[in-house]
């Protein structure tokens, strides 16, 4: 057999399984999102209503509006908490900074843990009842003694946003670190013996010089942020009301609580839309020359 | 511009010792060479100066201040780093720029101050690049004009030219000298190259394993080593060294080959030293004594012979027109003013004990 036949017959199992595991639904979630598409309604899949299911959910749904708000904030809240958080992190525990290794591989554990895993462990720790942070802050906080934390809208979103920050900092703290690491001394010793001050030192040279591995961090953050689904479900589930209900969540909820997979589709392409744009960005910065 | 003392000046890691005990005073507008072999501690001692590392023990003076505790950036140094540590993300002008930047200089005068180091230092057509875009020999020249853009007390360099070939590190010497004659600042130089040190310095100190062995001119290294570790550090090449006894005012190597008439008291082990340029190569029977030639290399300007001779290899410069051939039996004879003797257990020159070399009359 001729090399050139070898090397495609060699790939053709992964290039199915890709096919059948993701291009293939894409194309049909697609192709759904222009159908009535109920699983209710015999027949429903193949009725084509062109782009009467993205018209709605501009014009016609505030619960889809609603999702998009709290997705907006959800995730410029989580990106900007996880990146500050793990930046620090990262300083104090860089090789050469003020703490040794050990304490790194502490660091990975919540990033062991399941996302929906992280859920349910933080519903349990905000139980009124038994909850062991619903006591602390009460202990800590007096006027939080008497709050249901996962009742109330506001503090519902904020515990959403806490869980998530917690699970993500190890794996942001630790590329943080390898950016870090990269960064040659000489070049923050050459800015101390200039006359830079710790923080002009990290101004001026430190950041700049992270800039690269930090943009790709904050949009890797962002996809995942914008995607955040399990951790939510198994959360609040949405709730109270639709107080942490991402666009995930409206997703799935549209398509496979009530059935209306053709909406579900549409939305979930809308959602694709801003993806593209972050993964390109992604793919730029960590394909880029040099 | 100051002068600067170090006192007692130790670095320990855990046990093992960087630096060991120095002690040096630096005058004001002195150029310093420190100079060892690889792992001696130099950097160390540099970037302690420089307040990267902390010592274990001692005191540095910077003028009339103990700057123990002062950070890097309080006492006004300057250093070249030796992988020049260029900011990559800025221009060569930012570069140059930042140590004014970063102490507040009036905007007014940056410009002017960059051009001027860019243009001592000929990179002025260089100033929109970045880092990565330059030779490296214009990046050693960057680092150079970031350090002379201020005026400090103190300069710091740490193997500014050991990353470049070698034909631009002898220009760069050049150019190292020319520009440090005309700054006039205190300067300390770190190098493990010689010649670097050599034809710098107005004093080198010589360092192994962290301790001076030798401070001085560099006449004086050259013409009046210490120990047996300056003596064979120092020239190129380096001093030849010949275990051997003396008796009767003859010297003699280990297998009892004579080799010279030295005006010394008797001594059953010594280490006779005498340079290449005080060997003189002639034809068999008419030397002191005979050798054979080991190898035969002509540079060009001159010869270098390696001889063996009372088993043991003897290295002859010779002029450019000396030819001889391997296995040849040639005569040598060792220019008696100018030898040196050694302790071979201590390594410690003999001056002023029973035995006494020429030079030290
Ligand atoms: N941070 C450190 N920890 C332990 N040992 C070190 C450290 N820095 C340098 N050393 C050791 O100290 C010795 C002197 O190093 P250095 O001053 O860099 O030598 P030089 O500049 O003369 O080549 C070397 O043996 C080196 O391995
Ligand atoms: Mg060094």
């Amino acid at each position: 057999m001729r090399d050139r036949t070898l090397k495609y017959l060699l790939v053709a199992p992964a290039v199915l399984v890709v096919f059948a595991t993701t291009i293939w639904p894409l194309i049909e979630s697609l192709r759904l999102s222009f159908t009535v598409g109920r699983l209710n309604k015999p027949g429903s899949l193949d009725q084509y209503i062109g782009w009467e299911n993205y018209t709605w959910a501009f014009l016609y749904e505030p619960a889809f509006w609603n999702s998009v708000t709290v997705t907006a904030i959800y995730t410029v809240l989580t990106v900007v908490l996880t990146t500050l958080f793990a930046l620090a992190l990262a300083l104090l525990l860089v090789p050469g900074g003020r703490f040794r290794s050990g304490v790194q591989t502490l660091l990975i554990l919540p990033f062991a843990m399941s996302p929906a895993l992280i859920g349910v462990s933080f519903r349990f720790m905000f139980n009124p009842e038994f909850g062991l942070f619903d006591a602390l802050f009460g202990v800590m906080i007096p006027p939080l003694a008497d709050v249901s934390w996962l009742a109330d809208p506001v503090l519902a979103f904020a515990v959403c946003v806490m869980a998530d920050v917690w699970g993500w900092i190890p794996f942001l703290t630790l590329v943080l670190i390898g950016g870090l690491a990269s960064i040659p001394r000489e070049t923050l010793e050459a800015a101390q013996v200039d006359g830079a001050s710790g923080w002009r030192v990290f101004r001026d040279i430190t950041l700049p010089q992270l800039a690269p591995v930090l943009a790709v961090v904050i949009i890797l953050k962002t996809i995942f942020s914008l995607k955040t689904f399990d951790q939510i479900f198994m959360l609040t589930n949405g709730g109270p009301g639709t107080a942490t209900q991402t666009l995930s969540h409206y997703i799935y909820f549209n398509g496979m609580k009530y059935g209306q997979i053709g909406y579900a589709s549409s939305v979930a392409w809308l959602m694709v839309i801003p993806m593209i744009f972050l993964t390109y960005a992604y793919a730029r910065y960590v394909f880029r020359k040099n | 511009m100051a002068s600067v003392s170090l006192r007692n000046l130790t670095k320990r890691w855990g046990s093992f010792v960087g630096v060991d005990n120095q002690s040096i005073d630096i005058a004001d507008r002195e150029f310093l060479v420190l100079l060892g072999p690889s792992g001696c501690g130099k950097t160390t001692t540099m970037r302690m100066i420089a307040g990267l590392e902390e010592p274990t023990d001692g005191e540095i003076w910077i003028g009339d201040q103990l700057v123990n505790d002062a950070l890097p950036k309080d006492r006004d140094v300057a250093m070249v780093f030796q992988n020049y540590g260029l900011y990559p993300h800025m221009t060569v002008y930012d570069n140059i720029a930042y140590p004014l930047k970063v102490r507040d200089t009036p905007k007014e005068n940056i410009a002017p101050r960059v051009q001027r180091a860019a243009e001592q230092v000929e990179l002025s057509g260089f100033l929109d690049r970045k880092p990565k875009e330059l030779s490296g020999g214009q990046r050693q020249r960057v680092a150079l004009a970031r350090a002379i853009v201020r005026t400090p007390q103190l300069f710091l360099m740490d193997e500014p030219l050991s990353n470049l070939d070698a034909k631009l590190r002898v220009s760069m010497r050049a150019e190292l000298k020319h520009l440090s004659r005309e700054l006039k600042i205190t300067t300390v130089y770190v190098t493990h190259d010689q010649i670097e040190a050599m034809t710098l310095a107005d004093r080198v100190a010589v360092m192994k394993d962290g301790v001076i062995q030798q401070l001085g001119t560099p006449d004086e290294i050259y013409d009046d080593p210490q120990n047996l570790f300056v003596a064979g550090f120092i020239g190129s090449p380096a001093m030849n060294l010949v275990n051997g006894s003396i008796a009767n005012g003859v010297f003699s190597s280990a297998d009892g080959t004579p080799m010279v008439n030295i005006d010394a008291d008797d001594c059953s082990s010594v280490t006779l030293g005498v340079r290449a340029d005080d060997v003189t190569a002639i034809d068999k029977g008419q030397g002191f004594t005979d050798a054979v030639v080991y190898a035969y290399e002509n540079t060009g300007e001159n010869t270098l012979l390696t001889v063996l001779c009372g088993g043991q290899r003897i290295i002859v410069r010779g002029d450019r027109h000396l030819r001889k051939e391997q296995d040849e039996v040639i005569g040598i004879t060792l220019n008696a003013a100018n030898l040196y003797l050694f302790d071979p257990e201590s390594g410690l020159r003999l001056r002023d004990t029973g035995v006494r070399d020429n030079r030290s009359r």
